[in-house]
């Protein structure tokens, strides 16, 4: 720590251009890919209560970290609330691997926390209301001044596209699971249009990288999935789906809310609602995730990733094909 | 031929320890690996019990939805998957759902009881 501590403060001294001293190092929360510090930068004259998020290496990546940077700005600019970006680099002599320093905004991020805060004081509505006020907005900015070097799966349909990748990923199951496979064929049956433009995407908006306080949706985090040339029903769909409830079933929207408020906001910010291609990226998404838990599980088992998390993520499978059994009801 | 505690008291005897002794005495950063682990001995205690019926049961649906002998459940299985994937348009679509929602519901049983109260999207 004491080395992380030197390196932000000889970056932030360079960027800055006077002496900043760095206090208060904390790990807040280090995930599997990146690591989350916050810290307070001293300049002199103010201290900045910042966060450092780390990547520990550039191989790992989805975007390089100048291009999250700068679709962080770019939704922020259009009114998204995305805690301020202060620096960035992708030089990985300064902390060990590329990062950029954002500023450091309170409130509750962990889900459950998040769904007693909402629940406390009456926010449910709101926050749901933010949110899709938040996505509307960001569906609305124009692909043509994406960050140049944001991630861009090619040109084609969106869905067509995201489907071939499910069926790459269902060869890698270790055993047949019928379930999953009705799940791919609906998907197949059920190819929607093409949304009428293609937008940016963050890929993984959800409770659990939101950051939320008593007077509502404070913060999205987490840009690094983000991309260009996706269908903003993806977006939508994604925070739909049910693992993101924690057990409030009754409220579609991550378990803070049913869907109008969400629904209302997302018209407000911009947004155009899709029922038909919503509903296939929610299928989508579903089977995604249960592909993404028996990955873990294989990853586990070959050695890649040796854990008991990514063991128990292969008992988790059937919570998945339940939901999606549910989504593709016959004759519903 | 084994004598006592079985396998499920076992199981039993492991989450208690990982639950009742273990968690306390080690550093946060273990914590949430150590409850999985827990959870995972919980999951074999309930499977342990719950598994030799509800795999004759999956058994017999597939082998009545496919019209072959029920004996052999991982062939079952496959040949189910095989012909979903192929588009096979002999098979029943609702009785094919059917099936499989009962057999989620008995995955679910052992993974994460209660999960199947929700049948909503």
């Amino acid at each position: 720590m004491a080395d992380l501590a030197e390196g932000l403060a000889a970056f932030l001294s360079k960027e800055w251009d006077r002496p900043v001293e760095i206090t208060g190092l904390a790990a807040s929360s280090a995930g599997a890919r990146r690591a989350n510090v916050a810290f307070d930068a001293d300049d002199g004259r103010l201290v900045h209560p910042l966060v450092a998020t780390i990547v520990p290496t550039a191989a790992i990546q989805l975007n390089p970290i100048g291009a999250e940077a700068a679709v962080r700005t770019l939704a922020r600019d259009h009114g998204v609330p995305v805690p301020e970006v202060v620096g960035w680099s992708e030089d990985e002599s300064w902390v060990g691997g590329p990062f950029f320093l954002s500023e450091r905004v309170d409130g509750e991020t962990v889900p459950r926390q998040v769904l007693r805060l909402v629940d406390q004081q009456g926010i449910g509505d709101l926050v749901a209301h933010q949110l899709g006020q938040a996505m509307g907005r960001l569906h609305s900015i124009d692909p043509a001044v994406a960050p140049p070097r944001l991630l861009d799966l090619g040109a084609g349909a969106p869905a067509e596209r995201a489907l071939a990748g499910l069926e790459a990923a269902m060869g890698t199951l270790l055993e047949p699971r019928p379930a999953l496979s009705l799940g791919l064929k609906w998907l197949e049956r059920h190819l929607p249009p093409a949304p009428p433009t293609s937008t940016i995407v963050h890929t993984d908006i959800r409770t659990g990288n939101l950051i939320v306080g008593a007077d509502g949706l404070r913060a999205v985090l987490d840009w690094e999935g983000a991309r260009r040339g996706g269908d903003p029903m993806e977006d939508v769909a994604w925070m739909t789906l049910r693992m993101w409830r924690f057990r409030n079933d009754d409220r579609e929207i991550g378990g803070l809310a049913g869907r109008p408020p969400f629904l209302e906001g997302y018209g407000v910010g911009g947004g155009e609602w899709h029922e038909e291609r919503c509903r296939w990226w929610k299928v989508y998404g579903t089977l995604k995730w249960g592909l993404g838990l028996a990955a873990q599980a294989a990853g586990h088992l070959d050695g890649s990733f040796r854990s008991i998390i990514m063991a128990a993520s292969g008992r988790r499978v059937p919570e998945m094909e339940w939901d999606l059994l549910m989504l593709i009801k016959p004759g519903r | 031929m084994k004598y006592r505690p079985t396998d499920e008291e076992l199981l039993d005897a492991i989450a208690e320890l990982l639950e009742n002794q273990v968690l306390g005495a080690i550093p946060p950063a273990l914590q949430h690996q150590v409850r999985v682990a827990a959870n995972l001995s919980r999951i074999l205690q309930r499977q342990t019990a719950l598994e030799p019926a509800a795999s004759r049961a999956e058994a017999g649906r597939l082998a009545a939805l496919l019209e072959m002998g029920g004996e052999d459940l991982p062939a079952l299985r496959a040949e189910l998957d095989r012909r979903i994937r192929a588009g096979d348009g002999a098979l029943d679509e609702a009785a094919v759902w059917a099936a499989l929602v009962a057999t989620a519901r008995d995955d679910l049983a052992s993974a994460k009881p209660g999960y199947d109260a929700w049948e909503g999207e």
